[in-house]
């Protein structure tokens, strides 16, 4: 019986749960602005998974990679939930994201 | 060589949270009963499961393991959404009836508030939302009871 594939899916399950966590910080400390940043690990790991040489760690860096990819599409909103009031909003001044110019040129992706 | 094991696992747990997230907001807003939905969810995601145990290959067991158990979470997801209806947190569909008596009973509402851009600042959510909330939610669970 293949109970790898299980294992998989439970870290899977695993990673997106600490998804809930990190985009949650990283938007109350640092802002959506960020979202260039864990969007660029995600691909970074997806990359990475490819050279590894071992099926299995190639699929733990794939999940981790696909779900650093789906938070940084999460941290807009997650600026919404928070000025709504759903979520502690932070009122302190947020540190500027290296490189803001170029972000702002861009929209923040949200799926 | 190349290991492509990684991309595929990255593409279904990218797709499964990306269609989980958009399929629970529209089966929650088109089903005038939860149930039916939850349970075929719930069904869907085990026998996905069972699959992975005999898959042939490890790709193919951890792609329906991580449908599989995203379909799962999506059937708790459901029951959220409904509580996220009822508390303002998302729109109610009008068309939908079981969303249809939420508005009657003024338990919801329309408007998705969560479709605006980031202002840096605190918004002023609308009287009906924010009068809403918990309380709304424990009477429909009481009403349900």
């Amino acid at each position: 019986m293949m109970w790898e594939g299980i294992a998989l899916g439970l870290f899977s399950f695993g990673i997106i749960g600490f998804g809930f966590f990190w985009v949650i910080r990283m938007e109350y400390h640092l802002g959506y602005l960020w979202w260039p940043y864990p969007m660029t690990l995600g691909i970074l790991l997806v990359v990475l998974s490819l050279f590894t040489g071992n099926a299995g760690w190639s699929a733990l860096l794939g999940i981790t990679g696909g779900s650093f990819i789906w938070g940084a599409t999460e941290l807009k909103e997650q600026a919404v939930r928070a000025e709504l009031g759903w979520f502690k909003f932070n009122p302190n001044p947020k540190p500027n994201p290296p490189g803001l110019r170029w972000i702002k040129k861009i929209k923040a992706p949200h799926l | 060589m190349l290991e492509f094991t990684g991309l595929w696992m990255a593409l279904v747990t990218f797709l499964s949270i990306w269609c989980g997230h958009v399929g629970v907001r529209w089966l929650e807003a088109h089903s005038p009963n939860i149930r039916p939905p939850i349970i075929i969810l719930l069904v869907s995601g085990i026998a996905l499961n069972v699959y992975a145990l005999f898959a042939p290959n490890l790709t193919l067991s951890g792609v329906s393991s991580i449908i599989g158990i995203t379909l799962m979470w999506d059937a708790l997801e459901m029951y959220r959404q409904q509580g996220r209806v009822l508390k303002g947190h998302a729109p109610a569909n009008p068309n939908n009836p079981r969303h249809a008596a939420y508005l009657a009973a003024g338990k919801a509402i329309t408007e998705d508030l969560l479709d605006r851009e980031p202002q840096g600042s605190p918004v002023e959510q609308p009287t009906a939302a924010r009068a809403q909330g918990a309380p709304a939610y424990k009477q429909y669970r009481e009403v349900e009871a």
